[in-house]
């Protein structure tokens, strides 16, 4: 009776346990969800981007690139970046084709050989051009590609906060947690923890100079990466950034990426 | 060396591109392209007593206009390549000169352009549009502009290439005094064709090829010229180059597992003797951030068959990537044929230089190997070639 009672106790313990948890979870992906509304809807759209690369000496490369995006509902998004500088990457092109479930489909083209190779998309997670980011960094991030956990409420450089912890689902991602830091008020990510495969915190990303595009979606016109290793940081700027430019999946193909220029 | 066709189709085809330029119809206009210098020092004279130090600069300009719509574009990129021992080596060639009109459902492409096919690194079998411009480098990646029509139809059965390819480009050897020559000399100006047309022929060509999820697969036709030709005797030391007209059947195959590329390519080519069957088959697999560092190493291995031989060579290959803010990186790879014993090892260590430039450095080795009794060596003539290269490449533009 005694032992039938302690397994009684536990079971109630773990199943109350459990029930916190997925509360947590629930509220997690619930703040996910409303942080991911500025990105759906959004349809296509184009910007180019500066890159600012700092070393620990403070020495300052530069690297410009388009990007273009399409929002495809039902799946992940499809992206185009092409590079401009420096000049010996100039027309060198990365399309990738996002998916909600699977690994991304990625494909570069070179432009010297006129060649269209595809590649793993795990080789998503090394430095991007010699930057701090990695086009797992850069690519979409679709919600159903993580999973949530709420942690706590906080005030970060004054913006009231969520701090929600989130775990890559994808096994070849860099990482093996985020922590995202939403605010309150309008949902926007402002900061993020990045945890390496060991654990360790290795980059802190932050998003500033949010401007409204169509009266409803929300980018960041600046965001800045910090490598707690060794020191480096990247800038990335966002300009001339447009939608509705009328772009379609015929912009996103293997014959787009060949005359990307 | 280059046929009065091809000059005459060039010249005919930049009148009607200056027409549609000075139409305005371009409103976006681009220039870049680039400017190199290159010096080879080889451990030892040549066979031939060749010298063993030479220097070349090639200038390749770049022209690219488009339409506001970004439905029309034009591009024109010649390359002028100047050698300071071998004649053979110099080379004027129309790289692009190419005007593309996008439409809904097909592409058209007009002009001088080069296109590639394939999947694997190390040989390129299927790869068939281009005649290659062997002496520009040993890897015989560089190729020379080809005249032609292509429409290219994307649909959701996949994309499918059809070509019309106006007349025929000869490959270039290298001469007399050039290094890494065959040991016969070859006579260019009396290349021999089977077609009546000689260099005059239209090659016909398609490609069709498609993307699903994990794999890609394309498969492709070529119906012409060689662009590999045979060579028959005018005397001992001097031969022609001739080239017959084939049918050859292209298979590419690439699917992504996990990290890993696996890849195939495979022919079947008739028209040169006896129908003959070859493949290339291999993977890539890419280590990201090897010993916890911003490194990444690249490994690739590639076998290769092919019918008319007991033995082909194995490919092996690595590309450490150091991800820094000069994108340095060093390729090596170690090619051995288990036939003849012959191996030959290269690396090549490249950076970039401020925001305009590059560097690289590179060295090749040839072995004969130890086996006496092979048959026939295919590098026997190159053992004396080993060399280190210096290339520095200025990026012209803003």
């Amino acid at each position: 009776m005694k032992n039938l009672n302690k397994i009684f106790f536990s079971a109630l313990f773990f199943f109350f346990l459990n029930f916190i948890h997925s509360e947590e979870i629930n509220r997690g992906l619930e703040i996910a969800l409303k942080a991911d509304d500025s990105f759906s809807g959004y349809g296509d759209s184009k910007t180019n981007l500066k890159m600012m690369l700092k070393d620990r000496k403070g020495l300052v490369t530069e690297r410009v690139m388009e990007m273009k995006l399409l929002e495809v509902p039902e799946d992940g998004d499809k992206s185009l970046i092409v590079f401009d500088s420096p000049r010996d990457v100039r027309g060198v092109a990365v399309l990738s084709h996002a998916h909600k479930v699977g690994s991304d489909e990625q494909w570069l083209y070179l432009p010297a050989l006129k060649r269209v190779k595809r590649v793993a998309s795990k080789n998503r997670t090394g430095p991007f051009l010699g930057s701090e980011f990695s086009l797992e960094d850069l690519s979409f991030q679709e919600v159903e590609k993580y999973s949530y956990e709420y942690l706590r409420d906080e005030n970060l450089d004054g913006k009231e906060s969520h701090v929600v912890k989130r775990i890559p689902l994808d096994p070849y991602s860099g990482y093996t947690k985020q922590i995202v830091w939403i605010s309150k008020s309008n949902s926007l990510i402002h900061q993020i923890h990045h945890f390496d495969r060991k654990s360790f915190h290795v980059k802190t990303q932050t998003f500033s100079g949010y401007k409204k595009y169509l009266n409803k979606f929300w980018r960041p016109s600046e965001i800045h990466m910090i490598n707690h290793q060794t020191n480096k940081t990247t800038t990335l700027f966002f300009q001339d950034m447009a939608f509705n430019t009328g772009l379609s999946d015929k912009d996103f193909t293997q014959n787009s990426l060949k005359r990307s220029k | 060396m280059v046929s009065s066709f091809y000059r005459d189709f060039t010249k005919a085809f930049l009148v009607i591109s200056l027409i549609f330029i000075s139409s305005s119809l371009f409103s976006k206009v681009e220039k870049y392209g680039e400017v190199s210098f290159e010096n080879r020092t080889f451990s030892e004279k040549g066979l031939f007593g060749q010298d063993k130090d030479h220097s070349s600069f090639t200038l390749s300009p770049e022209f690219y206009f488009e339409s506001e719509d970004q439905k029309t574009s034009f591009t024109f990129k010649p390359k002028i390549r100047r050698d300071s021992l071998d004649d053979e080596r110099n080379l004027f060639d129309i790289q692009d000169l190419s005007l593309v009109k996008v439409k809904n459902s097909y592409e058209i492409r007009i002009g001088i352009r080069r296109d590639f096919w394939g999947v694997t690194e190390t040989v390129h079998r299927v790869d068939i549009i281009n005649q290659t411009d062997q002496v520009e480098s040993f890897d015989g990646e560089d190729k020379l502009g080809q005249p032609m029509i292509n429409l290219s139809l994307e649909r959701d059965w996949g994309v499918l290439d059809i070509y019309a390819l106006l007349g025929f480009r000869e490959r270039t050897f290298a001469g007399e005094k050039g290094r890494l020559r065959l040991p016969f000399l070859i006579d260019t100006d009396s290349a021999m064709y089977e077609s009546s047309a000689e260099n005059l022929r239209t090659d016909f060509a398609f490609r069709w090829s498609q993307s699903y999820r994990d794999l890609e697969l394309a498969l492709s036709h070529f119906s012409g010229t060689s662009r590999e030709p045979e060579f028959i005797n005018k005397s001992i030391s001097l031969k022609i180059p001739y080239y017959g007209v084939i049918e050859q059947t292209g298979l590419e195959a690439l699917y992504i597992l996990g990290g890993l590329a696996l890849k195939l390519e495979a022919i079947s080519r008739s028209g040169q003797g006896d129908r003959f069957s070859a493949a290339t088959a291999g993977f890539e697999y890419t280590q990201v951030g090897i010993l916890s560092s911003r490194l990444d190493l690249g490994w690739i291995m590639e076998f290769n068959y092919d019918d008319r031989y007991q033995e082909s060579p194995l490919a092996l290959g690595t590309r450490l990537t150091f991800n820094d803010m000069y994108d340095s990186q060093i390729l090596s790879g170690v090619m051995r044929n288990e036939e003849t014993g012959e191996t030959n090892v290269f690396v090549e260590a490249s950076r970039r230089v401020r925001n305009c430039c590059r560097l690289s450095f590179e060295s090749i080795y040839f072995n004969g190997g130890s086996n006496t009794n092979s048959i026939q060596k295919l590098f026997e003539y190159l053992k004396q070639d080993d060399f280190v290269r210096f290339e520095f490449i200025y990026y012209l533009g803003n």
